[in-house]
């Protein structure tokens, strides 16, 4: 794992304080987000802080929150598109070419062992109950499965990084981190724009994926990824409001393919989310998991409508 | 109340899907939550809208937790006050004085817990934060229990916010070195 400077220790140390302004907690979180070894610093210093809060007094909300809570996890999110029975916990397999391995044994025939790692010990839900220190262990694995997944995106940082500092793009192409400040109370930031570009290691984006915003749309363009014989690209919605990836839809063999998919989803969910693409079987996964390796990655940056004055 | 393994227990049950686990986690952990956001958001409404928002992430991402790592409630709590941090700096800048009264919240840090009761690790935080002349102390709890800005703190201790900015910066690392981080 890299060192990092003082400087960056300090911010994360702070971000676990929670001093930075929101300008700042972006600027961390977009750093996360591209960098797998300061994501881990700066979890290890909100983990470090978080014991304080054993002195903190208990306080009991009302019984509707409970309400609000199980309605918000039985509901799919809005209404998806129908891609069989809602898969079991999915589980992200090593680094690389990685299947996107679902709970079913059945997903689990299909998915090729993969050449790194051992597959993780994958959790079923019709499991008997956990015994005690063997299912701990069991997580603590597939804590560890799920990070280094992660270190596919830190390839990101290399491009992500010159995005943000070089004037060779858009100058007005920022991170959000770097958006003029918002008002305080505003609630209804102008549409915009985002980007991510998916790609595998630090080889040259295979997609390009734009998200307009207000539209609730996507295209995705391709720039590098050959047409595979017998196979399509399809495109997947990660992220932790979920429980497994969410299909987007399969990624047409045309330059461009626009699809409107992303009204199902609250603009939280988007911004945030990581978007991967799975080599599946001729037509998109049969079984409403991706059942292929993970061949590209990315998340979204979000251009920023031209400022006023200094970006 | 229940014991840490327990709740690890929980979680592993809540990580493969069980509903009936989730609810007794809830049950056992929403009141510690609760009080940490709500010390920070200070309203009804803005601490409920994290709680839910905290819990549909903790049932989402329950196979991430690590044991090893910290304890149950640490993690809860550190996703818990994570996200009212990012609520409470995204709405901006009040002043001290403007926060609603209705929030009957001690706007100084909690009592200190009896020394059994606290974990090996908080008690050797605190021992480092000890370490920080009284004001520093304060600054660095006031910032975390309350979850004040720089400029909040500036306010409370008549001081520029740079000079709150060096302040801050330097005691985290003396915690730091106190910690042994290297």
């Amino acid at each position: 794992m890299m060192a990092y400077s003082e400087d960056h220790i300090a911010l994360a140390a702070e971000y676990a304080l929670g001093t930075l302004d929101a300008g700042e907690r972006a600027q961390v979180q977009t750093m996360m987000a591209v960098d797998t070894g300061y994501a881990a610093l700066c979890e290890a210093w909100v983990l470090r802080l978080s014991v304080l809060n054993q002195m903190v007094g208990l306080v009991e909300p009302r019984a509707e929150v409970w309400e609000r809570i199980k309605a918000a996890i039985a509901r799919p999110a809005a209404t998806p598109p129908p891609l069989g029975a809602e898969p079991d916990i999915v589980t992200l397999d090593t680094e690389g070419a990685a299947p996107l391995a679902s709970a079913t044994s059945a997903a689990e025939e299909q998915v090729a062992a993969p050449a790194v790692e051992p597959p993780v010990a994958v959790t079923r839900r019709d499991d008997a109950m956990p015994a005690g220190n063997a299912e701990v262990i069991r997580l603590t694995a597939r804590v560890r499965q799920w990070r280094t997944v992660a270190n596919a995106m830190t390839t990101l940082a290399a491009v992500l990084l010159a995005m943000i500092s070089v004037e060779v793009y858009r100058p007005d192409l920022l991170p959000s981190a770097l958006r003029p400040r918002a008002q305080v109370a505003e609630n209804k930031p102008p549409a915009a724009q985002f980007v991510a570009l998916l790609q595998k290691d630090s080889e040259a984006p295979a997609f390009i994926l734009t998200v307009d915003a207000g539209a609730k749309s996507f295209t995705v363009r391709r720039v590098g990824a050959e047409p595979e014989q017998g196979k399509s690209y399809e495109l997947w919605l990660v992220s932790d409001k979920f429980q497994a990836p969410r299909s987007l839809g399969v990624i047409g063999s045309q330059d461009f393919t626009t699809r409107p998919g992303l009204s199902f989803y609250d603009a939280d969910t988007v911004n945030g989310a990581t978007y991967a693409v799975s080599l599946e079987p001729e037509g998109g996964s049969p079984t409403g998991v991706a059942t292929g390796p993970i061949v590209f990655s990315g998340k979204l940056i979000e251009t920023v409508p031209p400022a006023d004055s200094a970006h | 109340m229940l014991t840490p393994a327990e709740l690890v227990w929980l979680i592993a049950a809540v990580s493969k899907g069980d509903e009936a686990a989730f609810e007794r986690l809830y049950a056992a952990t929403r009141a510690k939550l609760y009080g940490v956001v709500l010390r920070i958001l200070r309203r009804q409404d803005l601490a409920e809208e994290v709680i839910q928002e905290t819990y549909v992430k903790v049932w989402n991402s329950a196979g991430q937790f690590n044991p090893a790592v910290s304890s149950p409630i640490t993690w809860m709590a550190a996703i818990a006050r994570n996200r009212a941090i990012d609520v409470v700096r995204k709405r901006g800048e009040s002043s001290i004085e403007e926060e609603p009264e209705a929030m009957d919240v001690a706007a100084e840090t909690p009592d200190p817990l009896a020394r059994r009761e606290m974990s090996e690790e908080l008690k050797r935080l605190l021992e480092c934060v000890g370490r920080l002349e009284p004001d520093r102390q304060k600054l660095v709890l006031l910032a975390y229990y309350n979850g004040w800005s720089r400029e909040q703190l500036a306010t409370k201790f008549a001081t520029p916010v740079n000079t709150v900015k060096t302040w801050l910066r330097r005691s985290m690392m003396e915690i730091r070195e106190c910690l042994g981080l290297g």
